[in-house]
């Protein structure tokens, strides 16, 4: 028990939010690019290059938030590339999310060996972290539990708020309703007179201005270095959640909640002295277990769907039409 | 024909175009892009151990591209590819150090081990894809980080040879791929690439079954009214892809290192999987752009010694040129690709 103790406790669930917050933010862009119809494998890239040019744009102009916008700049470019192969010249999406994942975990170690004359990583050299928020009144009024809500950088509290305000932005906004209209039935949205063109490239920018943040917190916010390839596969795991979710905001942060907690478990683990290589394979473990058992679970919903639309159609053909006459 | 010049002149524009971003990259880096390509040139094919090299990074790209190849022409992305040659290596490494057998029989058991490994490494994610249609291309990717994990781990953990850092004990000789030249150290491991590639085309030119998993690749509507069983066809070109990558792992393994080490063969995978995209998913077709790619892997290692430029800059090339390709930017006839669905040919 006592081991269990030192396990679970307040920290490891601050922990658990701290490590939620990059994936949750690119999982909700992705969720935009979802909610269009498209599968964007590309997100991984986008968190990459955002990473970088964080970083770049923090030791440039000496100020965490301009690096931030650097980041976001970046990603928002890798974005409009997809947008531009996979809307306009109706490219693949695979394919091309492919291709820009490995442009950019290619461009960031030639720009970093081109600027930097180093390989591996870039610590120090002037980087400016994003602070920390202390919020005020915190600790007086929760006491030691004050670490869940207080003293977390910027990007985790943007996380968080982000997804009521998705909520909000599908269900009661023009824009979040075209998007959902474009990725279920793309006629009936051509037939309502929506461009589904530009419906499209609006939501691959949005999805690559929260890659873009999730990137910047990556470099920026609880270490203040940019490695090679340091969203490890982050940027996969949030498409993992958005095939189950769907793309729904309050399940995609189920699922991140999930992802974060494996994230931050096997980190505590690994100070108990269990082999890092085993540890770390946890977060990857967990995506594929849920990616394959909701997928399993997906399968009676299947069944009864149909089953249900074939008793539609029966009921149809049973009642006579609303002009008199049988339907069949 | 026609079709075909066409299609091969289009990629070859593309190439064009790509290289052309390439050297707006490399100015960026602050390079000459004439010398950069140049020394890419001369690395690649400068003298005779300069090509045999060449070579040498032809044959796994080249293996991974026709385990990409079968994948693709069945409609699969098999972009598992990296996880698959990392347990291939290492099983066939493990066979090679820890069963002492006879010369002959103990390579063929170790590329067998590797060719099991790889096929049940993708079994899990095939099975999903082909019984719930979970998508195969998240699934592979996220199984090479846990690949490329557990591999480190029998490594570093369980098989370490005493005294080295992250590598297991040596093979023994009796495993080792035959090799050609003694001035480098390529070896049977290319012949095994050539007779994959022709043999796929073969397979997929001439016999039913092949015919079948293209039919389920490009059209699985008409592939299931005729008859062919697309869910366990799909299956099995999953599985079959995946024992390719285990065996171009395995090949790595006997042929070049003689011996697994952490991070042996990085990205040879994904090189493979666009080199079969760069050639439409044609096995034939992917021996030269596996050679295209094994030549820029070759330069590019001189390219770190004579130029300020970084290595990765071939990645950047080659994910430009797979850009280029999938846009057909200036070939492209408009209206082409308007309707219908997606695929994932050019």
């Amino acid at each position: 028990m006592e081991i269990l103790d030192k396990l679970v406790n307040v920290a490891l669930i601050a922990a658990t939010l701290r490590t939620t917050a990059p994936i949750l933010l690119v999982a909700l862009g992705g969720s935009f690019t979802t909610k269009a119809g498209i599968f964007n494998i590309g997100l991984e890239g986008q968190m990459l290059a955002g990473a970088f040019f964080a970083v770049l744009g923090s030791i440039w102009t000496g100020s965490a938030l301009l690096g931030v916008a650097c980041g976001v700049a970046a990603a928002l470019a890798f974005a409009l590339v997809f947008a531009v192969l996979v809307v306009s010249f109706r490219a693949n999406e695979v394919v091309v999310g492919l291709a820009l994942n490995i442009l950019a975990g290619g461009m960031t170690i030639s720009l970093m060996k081109a600027i930097f004359g180093t390989r591996g990583s870039i610590v120090g050299q002037g980087i400016v972290g994003l602070p920390k928020v202390q919020l005020p009144g915190a600790r007086d009024l929760l006491g030691s539990w004050a670490s869940l809500i207080s003293g977390f950088t910027p990007m985790v509290y943007v996380a968080f708020i982000a997804v009521p305000l998705l909520v909000l932005f599908y269900n009661r906004t023009r824009l979040g309703l075209y998007i959902r209209v474009v990725g279920e039935k793309p006629e009936a949205a051509e037939a309502l007179g929506i461009s589904i063109t530009r419906v499209r490239y609006t939501a691959s920018l949005l999805c690559g201005l929260l890659a873009g943040l999730a990137g910047a917190h990556l470099s920026l916010g609880y270490i203040t270095m940019f490695t090679e390839n340091m969203s490890s596969g982050r940027g996969f795991m949030a498409v993992a959640i958005l095939i189950f979710s769907n793309g729904d905001p309050l399940k995609v942060l189920a699922g991140c909640l999930l992802f974060g907690f494996a994230d931050a478990f096997s980190l505590r683990l690994q100070t108990f002295g269990y082999p890092s290589y085993l540890v770390l394979t946890v977060p990857y473990v967990v995506a594929l277990t849920a990616l394959f058992a909701l997928s399993y679970r997906a399968r009676p919903r299947i069944i009864m769907e149909t089953l249900a639309s074939m008793q539609k159609l029966l009921s149809v053909d049973k009642n006579p039409g609303p002009d008199g006459k049988h339907p069949s | 024909m026609n079709d075909r010049l066409r299609a091969v002149s289009g990629q070859i524009i593309a190439v064009a175009v790509a290289l052309l971003m390439g050297a707006i990259i490399i100015l960026m880096v602050g390079e000459s892009p004439v010398r950069v390509f140049m020394t890419l040139l001369r690395g690649a094919f400068g003298d005779q151990a300069k090509i045999a090299g060449t070579l040498l990074q032809t044959t796994p790209i080249l293996i991974c591209g026709v385990a990409a190849c079968v994948g693709l022409r069945g409609g699969m992305f098999n972009v598992g590819i990296e996880g698959q040659l990392f347990l291939g290596g290492f099983a066939a490494a493990w066979v090679g150090f820890a069963f002492p057998l006879p010369a002959g029989i103990h390579m063929l058991a170790a590329l067998a081990l590797a060719i099991v490994a790889g096929a049940a490494w993708v079994a899990i994610p095939a099975y999903f894809r082909a019984r719930y249609n979970t998508n195969e291309v998240v699934s592979t990717i996220l199984s090479n980080y846990v690949a490329v994990l557990l591999t480190s781990y029998f490594t570093i953990f369980l098989f370490k040879r005493p005294g080295g850092w992250s590598e297991t004990p040596p093979i023994l000789p009796t495993a080792y791929l035959p090799g050609i030249f003694d001035f480098s150290r390529l070896n049977g491991g290319l012949v095994i690439g050539l007779v994959l590639a022709i043999g796929a085309a073969l397979v997929f030119r001439y016999t039913s079954w092949g015919y079948g998993v293209t039919m389920v690749g490009s059209a699985p509507k008409f592939a299931e009214y005729g008859g062919v069983n697309v869910k366990r066809q799909g299956f099995l070109v999953l599985l079959l892809s995946g024992a390719v990558g285990g065996l171009a792992g395995g090949v790595e393994t006997l042929g070049v290192h003689h011996r697994f080490m952490e991070g042996f063969a990085p990205g040879f995978g994904f090189d493979g999987l666009i080199a079969a995209l760069l050639a439409n998913g044609s096995p034939v077709a992917t021996i030269f752009t596996a050679l295209f790619f094994g030549a820029l892997r070759n330069g590019s290692l001189l390219l770190e010694v004579d130029t300020g430029a970084s290595r990765e800059i071939i990645t950047v090339i080659q994910a430009l040129i797979i850009l280029s390709v999938s846009a057909q930017v200036l070939v492209r006839r408009r209206g082409d690709s308007q309707a219908g669905e997606r695929r994932w040919k050019f």
